[in-house]
């Protein structure tokens, strides 16, 4: 069962901080008519191949990002950079601690985004910001379309809706929509998403005050 | 004489002697034959003194046979001699041995003859008879048989007298030994029924229903122990058990859900006293022992503790938008406005004091057994889902829960599909779910009964089905008119009652929803008894005839109370009956309003044309009378 959702990252606006674009956006959501409906947490937790297992190769070794979402609460998603992902019962973090020989957590590597989910009929917007540690790193979107599964049918009314209150800062298709047009969408196609858009906000530094991106 | 020459006869005796020797020249040496005293001493020797006088006798022939050899035999009893001195070493004497046996019998002699003289003076002697046992008398031979067959029968009671008395004694032993061997069987009975188990020297058992998916945290232990208050020597009582089982003392008694609905809620002050009504125990199986009655009425007051305490966790957590109310034992809640439903755990206690004091009595009428069976039927279910193979768990490192449950994990199931995954009504939601159906369905039925019992036409019919769901019944109603059942069936009601609502479904296929407000349902009913006169009724009247008049445009009919024209073109064009005298039986509220407006006046022509009228009229013409009979159609 998959949802149609797309994640963004919202630019932070000019002169302000995190907090007040996350709050421009929600009310400007909530003159659109959508309504509140809780709240919602993705994090991430990075773990790299320990250094023991390498043996006489010598590449780095491969990063694994274990992921939370609340909207499948019972679940835990497990992925390589490029690679498979997994999708597994809560007990899985419990199995990391066990394989501790094999992979071992990356230092201050949690990254999360808590925010406000909304409904907008058929839509489901969240809107969350990312934290990394106790400061503020960026904005993130994610617009869900219930009715659709596959990806190449609704990715244009996914973007009018975006450009509907994003504005100006609509992004282009992402890569995972590339490389599966017609395949149906699932929870970890979403996940996937996530873990690229903390990357790159793990990538740059601080949360700019002017510029845009 | 002349010339016989006498032959010389040489004797020579028999016995040659013996040779001896014979030389290297061919002589002979012989031996020289026994003397005549060797020979008498050879014999002598050979006499045995040892044997009886008849073994004397053949040595007396023996030694006569012997003696021709006397002579011959001189010279052998030197070799006999010299074999006799061989013998006897230690006598040289061939007589000595005679000479022994011959002194010895003369010593005997001797003392004998002495004893003998001695015991003839009597005086430091006397010989004595030896008692002899004295003859018995010379007796009849059937007194003899009797004494015989008396003794062998004595020897033969002995025997069983000694069968007997170790079979008594092994069954006194078994007297003795039968306690012990009983708590063993009896133990092993039980042990069929319950399970138990040995901690220490106690033997203890489980009596709840943890093993069948409870998760009732009482532990519902109960002890063996072996009655040893018997004595052996009073009469064992038939009821007796060598075994007694003491459960725990909150379990005691019996114990039953009484559950009822009540139209006026209470006062206040009411609540929570105790409306015990002691049932009476069921009927335990006969033959079945009184440890096994006991244990499953403790059983079951464990089991209705379990679903009261599950009633009022429930009531206590779950939110409704009439709260319900939980005192002591029992639950109140409030199905409908002005109806109540009180769920109480009564448990009555076997001591006479309380006996006593459950003298007042409710009346049983009120409680729903069928609600307290589904309450015990739903924590059974309860149970066996704890316990199912959807719950358990393949492969077995999974954790427990239910099996889609454990599935929603790896496939991402959203918080709707869980929510659906979850039962969400309780226990409490149920039972007040049933109850709010079984009252609405009894309260229908009395509606439709006191409809059908204050309305005499038209009739009401109500044909009840016979399957129904614990929240939903049907019943059929039919509305029609006596007599003309055919010809109204146009109102026909499906009735679905629901939990709260009764839905309505016409045969015209309108549906109409009805709340739960009695009046609401009766008014609806007796607006379909007016539908039902909206309906084409077919009447058949037919009047004897006493005389026909026929003119150019009409036809006089005399009937007994009127006349009756008739047009040629068979057009109803009047008629006139008297109300009262006819006697056709009108079930119709129509007819009772149509008869109204028919008057019988002599001098008047009453138009019907205020009413439409179809008609068609036979007529059958028989020699006296005319038979007149049409029909009218009357639609209101």
């Amino acid at each position: 069962m998959g949802f149609e959702s797309y994640v963004s990252q919202m630019p932070v606006a000019e002169g302000k901080s995190v907090q007040q674009t996350v709050e421009l956006l929600t009310r400007k959501l909530e003159i659109l008519g959508a309504e509140k409906q809780g709240t919602f947490c993705v994090d991430c937790e990075t773990y790299h191949t320990a250094a023991s297992t390498l043996g006489s190769q010598g590449q780095a070794g491969k990063l694994m990002y274990v992921m939370h979402n609340s909207e499948y609460p019972l679940s835990c998603f497990a992925l390589f950079e490029n690679g498979p992902c997994l999708i597994a019962d809560t007990n899985f973090d419990v199995l990391m601690v066990k394989l501790k020989g094999f992979f071992q957590s990356a230092k201050a590597s949690k990254i999360e985004t808590r925010g406000t989910r909304y409904q907008y009929c058929d839509f489901l917007v969240k809107v969350g910001t990312v934290t990394m540690g106790p400061s503020a790193r960026g904005i993130s979107v994610e617009v869900e379309y219930g009715p659709c599964v596959v990806a190449s049918d609704c990715w244009s009314l996914l973007l009018e809706f975006l450009q509907s209150f994003l504005g100006s800062h609509t992004p282009g298709a992402p890569a995972v929509f590339g490389n599966r047009h017609d395949a149906v969408y699932g929870p970890a196609d979403t996940m996937v998403q996530y873990m690229e858009l903390f990357n790159k906000i793990r990538k740059q530094q601080q949360v700019p005050v002017a510029g845009i991106r | 004489m002349s010339g016989v020459r006498a032959v010389r006869i040489s004797i020579e005796s028999a016995c040659e002697k013996q040779v001896q020797e014979v030389g290297l020249d061919g002589t002979e040496t012989y031996l020289q034959p026994l003397s005549m005293s060797q020979n008498l001493a050879r014999l002598a020797q050979r006499i045995d003194f040892s044997q009886g006088s008849g073994s004397e006798e053949e040595e007396a022939a023996g030694a006569e046979g012997d003696a021709p050899d006397w002579a011959g035999a001189g010279a052998s009893a030197d070799q006999d001699d010299e074999e006799g001195l061989v013998k006897f070493q230690p006598s040289l004497w061939p007589w000595d041995s005679v000479r022994n046996n011959l002194r010895s019998a003369l010593t005997e002699m001797c003392v004998l003859y002495d004893v003998l003289s001695i015991v003839r003076d009597k005086k430091f002697m006397t010989l004595d008879p030896v008692s002899q046992d004295a003859l018995p008398p010379k007796q009849n031979p059937q007194t003899l048989q009797l004494i015989s067959k008396k003794k062998s029968l004595a020897g033969a009671a002995q025997i069983l007298l000694k069968g007997a008395e170790r079979l008594t004694k092994s069954v006194t032993e078994n007297q003795e030994n039968k306690l012990q061997r009983d708590f063993n069987s009896e133990l092993l009975r039980l042990r069929q029924h319950w399970k138990l188990r040995k901690v220490g020297d106690k033997i203890l058992g489980d009596l709840s229903y943890r093993s069948a998916g409870s998760l009732f945290p009482h532990h519902g232990t109960f002890e063996v122990i072996k009655n040893t208050d018997i004595d052996l020597d009073k009469k064992i009582p038939e009821d007796y058990c060598p075994l007694d089982v003491q459960i725990p003392s909150d379990l005691e008694g019996s114990a039953y859900i009484k559950v009822s609905i009540q139209k006026q809620a209470p006062d206040i002050g009411d609540l929570g006293t105790v409306n015990l009504f002691k049932r009476p125990l069921p009927k335990s199986k006969p033959g079945s022992p009184h440890w096994q009655t006991k244990l499953e009425a403790a059983q079951n007051v464990l089991l209705c503790k379990e679903i009261f305490a599950q009633l009022s966790r429930e009531a206590v957590q779950i939110k409704s938008q009439i709260p319900h109310i939980v005192v002591k034992n029992q639950i109140i809640s409030q199905p409908f406005p002005s109806l109540q439903l009180s769920i109480s755990l009564c448990h009555s206690s076997n001591d006479k004091k309380s006996q006593k004091s459950a003298t007042e009595k409710q009346s049983p009428e009120d409680h729903l057994y069928v609600l307290e069976h589904n309450l015990h039927l739903l924590i059974r279910e309860f149970h066996k889902q704890t316990l199912s193979s959807i719950m358990m768990p393949h492969p077995a490192s999974a954790p427990f829960g239910h099996k889609r449950m454990r599935l929603s994990g790896p496939q991402a199931f959203d918080k709707n599909e869980i929510n659906s995954l979850q039962s969400s009504e309780g226990l409490l939601e149920k039972i007040i779910k049933q109850a709010k159906h079984i009252f609405l369905r009894s309260r229908t039925a009395a509606t439709i009964d006191s409809l059908a019992s204050r309305i005499e036409d038209p009739q009401i019919q109500a044909h009840w089905s016979n399957i129904n769901d614990v929240y939903e019944s049907s019943v059929k109603v039919l509305i029609t008119s006596q007599g003309y059942e055919q010809i109204c069936k146009s109102i026909q009601l499906q009735l679905n009652i629901g939990v709260e609502q009764i839905r309505v479904v016409h045969r015209d296929g309108r549906v109409i929803t009805l709340s739960h407000q009695e009046q609401e349902l009766q008014d609806f009913l007796l607006s379909q008894f007016v539908m039902d006169l909206k309906v084409a009724v077919r009447l058949w009247f037919s009047f004897p005839v006493t005389s026909v008049k026929i003119f150019q445009k009409a036809m006089f009919y005399k009937i007994a109370n009127g006349v009756i024209f008739v047009d040629h073109s068979k057009k109803f064009s009047g008629i006139k009956w008297k109300v009262g005298t006819l006697f056709i039986k009108w079930s119709c509220l129509c007819l009772h309003l149509a008869l109204a407006y028919y008057d019988f006046f002599p001098e008047q022509n009453f138009d019907l044309k205020c009413l439409q009228t179809n008609y068609k009229h036979k007529e059958a013409i028989t020699s006296k009378n005319v038979y007149l009979a049409f029909e009218t159609f009357h639609f209101i």
